[in-house]
């Protein structure tokens, strides 16, 4: 029962003894309880209090009942609930609205009930039950602060208390730690203990976790989390009693790319974070509430910041896209944000030395060369990282020169952005987990998109989903088939040669998963066809049921492919005479003829900047306001946490600025006006936050394929976790990860 | 008096006259007929003891005696056109103001090594350039690197 509520119902208490006393006034008894002097009142208060003040669940939390015939009704310290049946005691309190105080506990891992700090009374048990643990009774009568539960609580904090150092002033949780804030309220004010505290050795996890094992209570959500939901064993239990201690048992690294999680899962600070460790307290942080880019699942993330710098990532609830987790990546590459940074705008001059110019300088320059290029030798390449805004704007702006040569970076030379459906992931990441059966063609979930990785890794888990993979042997973190390397095995699935076909026809709700590594081939017209037949055949495509999906490798991708940004020849920029890469840096720089005029705008110093002939530096996603796609289509949006870095700008406002000096202004000056004009061109880009499925499916209206497939076998396209972008290549703490987890 | 006038002629003698008068000058005797707090310094002087002399010249004199108890220590400033309160050290303000009886030489030898600062004296109205700024402050030169970010430095490709 929260303090809140306490007084609250002490308010009515005595707010019930005024109105008593202002009726009887005239009496003027001495009593103490005149009330019960008053015979209409006392007969009032005999009876069972009327009704009681309303609770509401705990977070907001909903019940879904499956089957209405299961509905069991239990009461909460006299509240009657009605759950569903298979609840524990402690969720039926969750919804009557009692928090109860909970280490081990986790509503995403497997229930383990040993710290015992979830006691609660039941009436007719003889002892206090750990409510985690307990499924709730029909008529089950729970009781959360009667003087039992109160005292087994106590005594509970106290032998977790008799372990743990008193270091919260040197503890990096501290502020935010579960043990401080119950033993704060449910503790006692003094201790008993005066032996000897025991100690722990500290485990080494790694560049990213960091250990300091006095203070583990034991929950084993670590060891939960790394089994159930990160797919490694790496962590363990060893030892018994006093001597128990979670450790990796023989010294290694945890390999997993999910192993940030631990510290937010951890309710001490045995587990926190290394690369954030004494540098910042969370209460001196300003939390902003954006999404992550460095992968195409647009992971909701909190930014916490101090002053002009980012000083921590930290994942946020959506169910739909990725849990309560993220990635090491997403949580560990800010340190890249602070570093080989653009700031003011710079010319090459005669002797292939940069200067810094001016803003107007820098544009006069560019819009100059600009108008001696002819229209068809400009070329715009937009990175992997660029907004919905900026994409809009550049090719509005190459448009209103004459050319047409744009595309976003991973789409391939020639992307098909005929129909929506075909380059996102129908299912949903959320929908993956009512698949029974996956094929990946060509993708590499766990290194590609670590959150849709985890999605079906939960959904095997389970439901024993059977997962197919064709492509280069790789590492998975669940059981998989590998059924082969390259479209040979395509063709033998859409001809039900395969054995795997018996497994995918039969499913009832088949999910095939194909990476954005084949946009890149010259055969991915005919790659696709084969995955659309191999989908008709095996009813993947149905009404209520689309399990055709694109996986995308690029927070761009989805956004460039809906505003259009689709090139209008093959290898353009080989005959570019003017080419303009707005943080595009994974373009194959050798191939631009040596007479071309390079700009980079960017964020980074990482590959282009050294072919670039004029530098226009633009902001981060953490400093600006940008719309991005993720794979699934979902639009969301970023926020400006940090002030931008020294003379940048935002990418948008740059392109504006340029089209004015060369004479072609764009109509917009505002986010809000180049949002309309994205209305015009994919209005899905606005319903931020919600996804807008695709409404046509492909099968059906695609043209015939005429070419073969090339028999090559599919690549892996993404050769290092850690180093997908400039942001994570400028990244120390992941240049560390790469060097040491990536290591065979 | 006599005895005044029997010792300078006798240092005229012994270093002749230009000498004498640029010594005359250094000890402020010039500026005393301009200055009437350095020539009460310079009467006061007569007959007391010269207690020390601190890093930058300024003298240390103490009379006992004849003299108001509260009056007995004073100082004679190194600058005699431009001399005030902050030009006295710590080491000796402790002495001069009655707070210790230690000299300044003696507690000297307590100041910290590793984190001990030099002296400076206040030059308000003096200037800029001469003035204490705060580390933030741009005219600090010592100022502190806010710069959170490293940035990206162009070599030649």
């Amino acid at each position: 029962m929260g303090l809140g509520q306490l007084a609250s119902r002490a308010l009515l208490r005595s707010s019930r003894l005024t109105t008593a006393t202002r009726t009887s006034h005239f009496l003027r008894t001495i009593v103490s309880t005149p009330e019960l002097h008053n015979s209409e009142v006392a007969a009032a208060q005999s009876q069972p209090e009327p009704d009681l003040p309303k609770r509401n669940p705990v977070g907001g939390a909903r019940i879904h009942f499956p089957n209405p015939d299961d509905a069991i009704e239990v009461f909460v310290d006299g509240y009657p609930v009605k759950i569903p049946k298979g609840m524990t005691v402690l969720q039926a309190c969750e919804i009557a609205g009692v928090d109860i105080p909970r280490f081990c506990y986790h509503s995403r891992l497997s229930i383990a009930g040993n710290c015992r700090m979830c006691l609660v009374e039941v009436e007719k048990s003889p002892k206090p039950v750990a409510s985690c643990a307990m499924p709730a009774l029909p008529g089950m009568k729970i009781k959360t602060d009667t003087p039992i539960a109160k005292k087994a609580r106590e005594g509970v904090m106290e032998f977790l208390l008799m372990n743990h150092p008193l270091d919260c002033p040197i503890c990096d949780q501290g502020g935010e730690c579960d043990l401080q804030d119950q033993s704060m309220a449910f503790g006692s004010d003094r201790g008993r203990f005066t032996e000897m505290k025991r100690s722990v050795v500290d485990k080494n996890l790694g560049p990213l976790v960091k250990t300091v094992m006095t203070r583990c209570i034991q929950c084993t959500r670590c060891v939960r989390f790394a089994t159930e939901v990160a797919g490694v064993q790496d962590l363990g239990i060893l030892g018994r009693g006093s001597g128990e201690e979670i450790g990796t048992y023989v010294e290694r690294l945890m390999a997993s790319e999910l192993s940030g999680n631990v510290i937010d899962i951890c309710p001490v600070g045995a587990l926190t974070s290394k690369p954030f460790a004494f540098k910042a307290r969370n209460w001196e942080l300003k939390g902003t509430e954006s999404v992550d880019v460095t992968d195409a699942v647009g992971s909701n993330i909190r930014i916490d910041s101090r002053g002009p710098e980012v000083m921590r990532i930290l994942p946020r609830l959506n169910e739909d896209i990725n849990e309560e987790w993220i990635s090491d990546k997403t949580r560990f590459f800010y340190d890249g944000l602070k570093r080989q940074r653009l700031n003011d705008p710079m010319i090459r001059g005669a002797d292939g030395r940069f200067k810094t110019v001016s803003w107007r300088d820098a544009l006069a320059v560019v819009a100059e060369v600009m108008h001696q290029a002819k229209p068809e030798e400009i070329v715009g390449v937009a990175g992997k990282l660029s907004d919905a805004e900026s994409m809009m704007a550049l090719k509005d702006f190459l448009n209103k020169m004459g050319s047409n040569n744009i595309w976003c970076e991973g789409n391939g030379p020639n992307p098909n952005a005929d129909f929506r459906s075909g380059y996102i992931m129908n299912t949903t990441i959320g929908g993956l987990e009512n698949a029974d059966v996956f094929l990946l063609v060509g993708t590499q979930p766990r290194v590609e998109a670590a959150m849709v990785n985890a999605r079906i890794k939960k959904t095997v888990r389970a439901t024993n989903a059977t997962v197919g993979y064709i492509g280069p042997a790789a590492d998975f973190n669940y059981d998989h088939q590998h059924l082969g390397t390259g479209p040979q095995t395509l063709i033998e699935l859409a001809e039900g040669r395969h054995p795997f076909w018996s497994a995918l026809s039969n499913a009832k709700n088949p999910v095939i998963i194909v990476g954005a590594g084949i946009f890149e081939r010259k055969d991915k017209d005919a790659i696709f066809s084969t995955v659309v037949a191999i989908a008709k055949n095996a009813n993947a495509v149905r009404p209520g049921w689309n399990g055709l999906n694109v996986l995308l490798l690029n927070a761009a991708q989805a956004a460039a492919l809906d505003l259009g940004l689709v090139p209008e020849s093959n290898g353009s920029v080989e005959s570019a005479k003017f080419l303009y890469l707005m943080g595009a840096d994974d373009v194959n720089v050798e191939k631009v003829p040596d007479d071309a005029f390079v700009v980079y705008q960017g964020h980074h110093g990482d590959r282009s900047v050294y072919r670039a002939n004029v530098i226009l530096p633009s902001s981060a996603f953490t400093e600006k306001e940008g719309t991005f796609a993720n794979t699934e289509g979902c639009a969301q949006t970023t926020v400006p946490a940090v002030p931008t870095v020294g003379d940048a700008r935002d990418d948008w406002k740059i392109i504006r600025a340029l089209s004015e000096v060369a004479g072609a202004q764009l109509p917009y000056d505002t986010l809000s006006a180049i949002r309309s004009r994205i209305r015009t061109v994919a209005p899905n880009l606005l319903h931020t936050d919600e996804r807008e499925p695709a409404t046509f499916s492909t099968s059906s209206l695609r043209p015939e394929i005429k070419e073969k497939m090339d028999m090559a076998p599919f690549e892996t396209a993404v050769k290092n976790f850690y180093m997908t972008d400039s942001v994570t290549r400028a990244s120390k703490i992941m240049a560390q990860c790469s060097a040491l987890l990536l290591k065979k | 008096m006599a005895s005044v006038l029997r010792n300078a002629l006798k240092s005229i003698r012994e270093k002749g006259i230009g000498n004498f008068v640029r010594g005359l000058r250094e000890e402020g005797y010039l500026s005393a007929l301009l200055d009437g707090n350095l020539m009460q310094t310079k009467i006061h002087n007569i007959g007391a003891t010269l207690v020390g002399v601190d890093k930058i010249g300024n003298k240390y004199y103490e009379k006992l005696g004849d003299t108001q108890y509260g009056r007995h220590r004073w100082v004679e400033y190194a600058a005699k056109n431009r001399y005030n309160a902050s030009q006295v050290p710590p080491e000796w303000h402790g002495w001069l103001h009655y707070i210790t009886d230690h000299t300044g030489d003696e507690l000297l030898l307590l100041k910290p090594k590793r984190y001990g600062i030099e002296h400076k004296e206040n030059f308000s109205g003096e200037g800029d350039e001469y003035i204490y700024h705060s580390k933030g402050h741009t005219l600090n030169p010592g100022q502190r690197n806010w710069t959170r970010y490293q940035p990206w430095e162009p070599k030649k490709a």
